[in-house]
């Protein structure tokens, strides 16, 4: 397949350019009416930033402790690696045993990593 | 697929060894681990010259088999001389491991068929490489290296997905052999594959360290705890090349004419940036890593010529080049960890008084990369420029001698600092036996291979 090819007429290009203009029209709309519609109060209580509810103590840059960087760090790197068992998942039955092998090699390597990180003390809170 | 298996094992063990108390094996397993390594390529060589694994993703032929053996025999020494340096540490089989897991990567890059193959074993090379850069953690100098390299290789690795998708979006394919097959039949080459030739070789030459992409060179091998810059400097220098000159050989052979010019102004532009700026440097940590991209050009005549002989002497350059870099690494190394980690020239005066082996070894190394024969530099500038003149680039091989010229005066700064210097209140030096040994053998390797350039020029026969 190649993709180019069949691409060479500007009049191609026409629906790609019609998106954009939908696009940023609609989000101009948007915005535009919700100024003129929208009621207008201005306090100080709506001013705030807005954080659970609760009412807002100090400064937001204060620093926090290097655990949390590292639980979210950990949490984003098995979150993207469960990830690719969708594909493997959908197509499961035309990649027969090889497939299945190959999945099981993949979580043993997750698991030793995961069995590194508990190891090494990464999720300990304390 | 049984190398790649291997360094993956290996890497895991290493990784968990530490946990199950199995600490002093780790480093024994390793040495082992990479001799059977060897002898695997060994096995290897010559059996399967055509099988391309993986759906297609790579290809185990003598071109990788004679790369990854110089490769796990880089690292087999790069493995004896970093032991001491990181047994101090607490966290020696992460690190032990993360080299491990780049050479992982290395052999990928020796044995792709396919760009996103090699675009994993980039990464794979140089994530690890990222983290060992700042392994001193609490220097500042070694943070800000890492950082750098970090950045700037993130970058390169930006530009060359952006230069693959422009390779797909005009060939339709990711594999090697179909874009090769695509380029031979298409009469006029759409501008799209011509951006994209371009982002990739941006991005190769980056990973490869040639000028002008060789900014982040310098501070990132100096910032470098000096057995990582040698690591830097060898393997992953080596890894970078081989996979330049393969993606070019196996898929863009076909149009040389369109990229010739660039690759020929950017190796002589990386031959007279390293050599040059190399001779203005008074710390020898900074000398070497401009030689190392002055190297770097050498290797890109390689890739210009592109031919069978071309790809062997580009492999018996990376051997030479890479005995010759451990072994200056390593006196390096070991001249910087008696001095604070400051290595400037005056550190060396009169090394040979104090030690001997040091002294003679870093002359042998320096000697060989200056290109002094009988030593293997020689042969393997020799047979570069043999290839070069053969298909018509005379005028880059005056280039390359008049540079080359300039690599004496400096490694000869280095030889003279060592053996008429004066060695007021410098420490003597003693070796351990390991690297006693290590000297020794290196010295031996880059006369033996100065000898008999047939044995490593032989490896690649198909």
């Amino acid at each position: 397949m190649i993709l180019l090819q069949s691409l060479n007429s500007s009049r191609d290009f026409l629906p790609i350019l019609l998106m954009f203009i939908v696009a940023a029209g609609f989000v101009s709309f948007v915005m535009v009416v919700t100024q003129w519609l929208g009621p207008k109060h201005k306090s100080k209580v709506k001013a705030d930033s807005f954080e659970c509810g609760i009412e807002q103590i100090g400064n937001a840059r204060s620093p926090f402790s290097i655990k949390y960087f590292l639980v979210a760090i950990l949490f984003v790197l098995f979150d993207v690696e469960v990830i690719f068992m969708y594909p493997w998942a959908v197509n499961f039955k035309s990649l027969g045993a090889i497939g299945m092998f190959e999945m099981f090699t993949f979580i043993a390597f997750l698991l030793i990593g995961f069995f590194y990180i508990l190891k090494k003390g990464a999720l300990k809170w304390d | 697929m049984n190398e790649l298996l291997t360094l993956t094992g290996l890497g895991l063990f290493s990784m968990i060894a530490e946990i199950f108390n199995f600490r002093k094996a780790i480093f024994p397993v390793i040495v082992l681990g990479l001799l059977g390594l060897l002898g695997l390529c060994y096995m290897d060589w010559g059996s399967y010259n055509s099988t391309v694994t993986h759906f297609s993703m790579m290809k185990v032929d003598n071109f990788s088999i004679a790369f990854t053996s110089v490769l796990t025999a880089t690292a087999l020494f790069w493995f004896m001389m970093s032991r001491s340096f990181f047994e101090d540490q607490t966290s020696m089989s992460d690190h032990f491991s993360l080299v491990l897991f780049a050479l992982t990567g290395a052999f990928c890059l020796t044995s792709f068929t396919n760009i996103t193959m090699l675009f994993l074993g980039v990464e794979v090379l140089s994530l690890p490489v990222y983290v060992l850069t700042g392994s001193r953690k609490r220097d500042v100098a070694s943070n800000e290296a890492s950082f750098k390299y970090f950045l700037m290789g993130s970058f390169a690795s930006a530009v060359f997905l952006f230069g693959t998708a422009f390779i797909y979006g005009a060939t339709g394919s990711f594999n090697l052999e179909n874009i090769a097959t695509y380029l031979s039949t298409q009469p006029q080459l759409s501008p799209l594959f011509l951006v994209g030739l371009l982002l990739m070789l941006s991005a190769m030459a980056f990973k490869v360290g040639a000028a002008p992409f060789h900014f982040w060179t310098p501070d990132v091998y100096e910032g470098a705890p000096t057995i990582v810059t040698a690591f830097m400097s060898t393997i992953v220098k080596t890894a970078a090349v081989a996979a330049f000159f393969r993606l070019f050989y196996l898929s863009f052979s076909g149009i040389h004419g369109e990229y010739a010019d660039i690759i020929w102004a950017m190796a002589a532009l990386t031959m007279v940036v390293g050599n040059v700026i190399a001779a203005a440097q008074n710390n020898v940590k900074r000398i070497l890593a401009y030689s190392s991209v002055g190297h770097a050009g050498f290797m890109l005549i390689t890739i210009l010529v592109m031919n069978d002989f071309a790809a062997k002497s580009l492999l018996y350059y990376t051997a030479a080049y890479s005995a010759a870099g451990i072994a200056a690494f390593l006196v390096l190394y070991l001249v910087g960890s008696a001095n604070n980690g400051e290595t400037p020239l005056n550190a060396f005066d009169g090394l040979v008084k104090r030690n001997p082996i040091m002294a003679g070894t870093m002359t042998m190394a320096l000697l060989s990369m200056a290109g002094i024969p009988p030593l293997a530099g020689f042969f393997a500038k020799y047979f570069i420029f043999v290839s070069a003149v053969e298909n018509g680039y005379i005028g880059l091989v005056v280039i390359a001698i008049l540079s080359s010229l300039v690599g004496v005066y400096y490694y000869f700064k280095i030889i003279i600092a060592m053996f008429f210097g004066k060695p007021d209140n410098l420490p003597t030096y003693f070796l351990t036996p390991i690297h006693r040994f290590l000297l020794l053998f290196v010295a031996a390797i880059i006369v033996l291979t100065g000898l008999f350039p047939d044995f490593v020029m032989g490896l690649m026969t198909i």
